[in-house]
């Protein structure tokens, strides 16, 4: 089992020494020199633990190294959650249960490290790591996403329709929107469809008096230019003004 | 006047009813709207026109509203108020808790006469992490989002292009912008646009 744990600390060691220095829960109170010195001893533990003979203090070592990682992860989940646990380098996000997880796996196996164990259980235990390690999914989880999604879409074969959106971009680039745009006082207030418009009023203000304006734009086509308006009073059920669009000289 | 007939009434005037009031109501170009200067705003305080908050209490047609600097706001809604809460929507639909941003005008008693409320709104950067049936899963900055798809009311602008409800075009580990309506003391969101690269 020694073989895992000097690659789990390897990679770290490496990350930490070589990498960018990250911003971790531990500037508060060590600065980022602390993050490289971490690196140091990490790779330091790992040679120590390649280099043959193999003694019992090597496995100690780095069991109560992996057991400061738990501490500090606690740590930094009490006072920065979401801070990047720094780890392994990389981008792994807030820390959470796989970061936890991960730490108490690298315990383990350095309690166990003296253990001779098969290949393909070692093998197992670095494929359970790089399950573990957030910073490593972007290699293989999130193009075994992609390929799902390429397989078959999730969000394929939604009813179709012209959302209410498309109707207030043709709204908002027509003439008759800049005809009335000053005098507009809400957001869209109620929106509808009719045939092959779609209708949305608008609450306005002008010379002191409370009005509707009201747009129809067409739902079958992308055409601001035709958009209408009509400036309306409810209370006496009266129209006050008309945009219609009127077509371009040639 | 009832819903209905009040919309057909709005459909008839705006494709074809005969205008009655133009010249009592006026020009409505442009120059006659700069023409009446607004109030004058002191720069170093707080806009008087805008809130926002949660809403601790809801009385009458009135919305009693914490602000995040715990300002308390009284905010009228009235007839003429435009209500968004996913989808521009009634006064029922908004409930205690939700949060909300509102923009009117200060009357003299310190209330707000509410011209537009915007409810639970949020405006999100994030990337797609996952997708399933009718979820989008969003990496907001480290923090897990799931954005759910609302059929018909969800809609998707590619390339600045006019907004259509076809979302297959979405893909993992792309950066998206989401408005969105947020459900109250959760990490969910309901999609009302989302913008995206295709």
């Amino acid at each position: 089992m020694v073989v895992v744990v000097v690659i789990v600390l390897a990679w770290a060691g490496c990350v930490k020494l070589f990498g960018p220095a990250r911003r971790t829960a531990l500037d508060r109170f060590v600065g980022r020199f602390a993050y490289r010195l971490v690196g140091v001893v990490e790779l330091v533990i790992a040679l120590a633990l390649v280099v043959p003979p193999f003694f019992v203090a090597e496995g100690v070592a780095a069991t109560v190294l992996s057991l400061g990682f738990v501490a500090y992860l606690a740590y930094a989940r009490r006072v920065r959650p979401e801070s990047d646990c720094g780890c392994m380098g990389g981008k792994g996000g807030p820390i959470g249960w796989r970061s936890f997880a991960r730490a108490w796996l690298l315990v383990l196996s350095s309690a166990l490290a003296a253990l001779p164990a098969s290949p393909l259980a070692m093998l197992g235990v670095l494929l359970v790591f790089v399950a573990l390690s957030a910073e490593l999914d972007r290699y293989w989880l999130l193009p075994l996403r992609r390929l799902r999604v390429r397989l078959s879409h999730p969000l394929a074969g939604l009813p179709s329709g012209v959302p209410l959106a498309a109707g207030v971009e043709q709204v908002e680039r027509s003439g008759a929107y800049r005809a009335v745009a000053a005098f507009l006082r809400s957001d869209v207030r109620e929106t509808w469809t009719e045939g092959d418009w779609r209708f949305l009023s608008y609450s306005a203000r002008f010379q002191d008096r409370s009005a509707t304006v009201v747009f129809a734009a067409p739902t079958d086509r992308f055409a601001p230019e035709d958009v209408q308006a009509a400036l309306v009073d409810e209370a006496t059920e009266e129209t006050l003004w008309r945009f219609t669009p009127v077509p371009l000289a040639a | 006047m009832a819903s209905l007939g009040r919309r057909r009434f709005l459909s008839t005037a705006v494709l074809s009813g005969a205008v009655v009031g133009a010249t009592a109501f006026g020009s409505v170009a442009p120059e006659q709207a700069m023409a009446s200067p607004g109030p004058e705003l002191d720069p170093s305080l707080p806009d008087p026109n805008f809130a926002e908050g949660r809403i601790s209490a809801i009385t009458g047609s009135m919305l009693v509203v914490t602000g995040s600097d715990r300002t308390l706001h009284r905010i009228h809604v009235t007839d003429g108020t435009s209500l968004w809460k996913l989808r521009p929507t009634t006064f029922d639909a908004i409930k205690v808790g939700d949060g909300l941003y509102a923009r009117g005008l200060k009357l003299e008693d310190g209330t707000l006469a509410a011209d537009s409320v915007w409810v639970n709104i949020v405006n999100l950067t994030a990337h797609i992490a996952a997708m399933e049936k009718d979820v989008l899963h969003l990496d907001h900055h480290g923090d897990r989002v799931v954005g759910h798809v609302v059929a018909g009311t969800t809609a998707a602008v590619y390339n600045d292009t006019p907004a259509v409800s076809d979302l297959s075009l979405l893909q993992v580990g792309k950066h998206v912008q989401v408005i969105g309506a947020w459900r109250p003391d959760t990490n969910e969101v309901d999609i009302a646009t989302v913008f995206a690269a295709a």
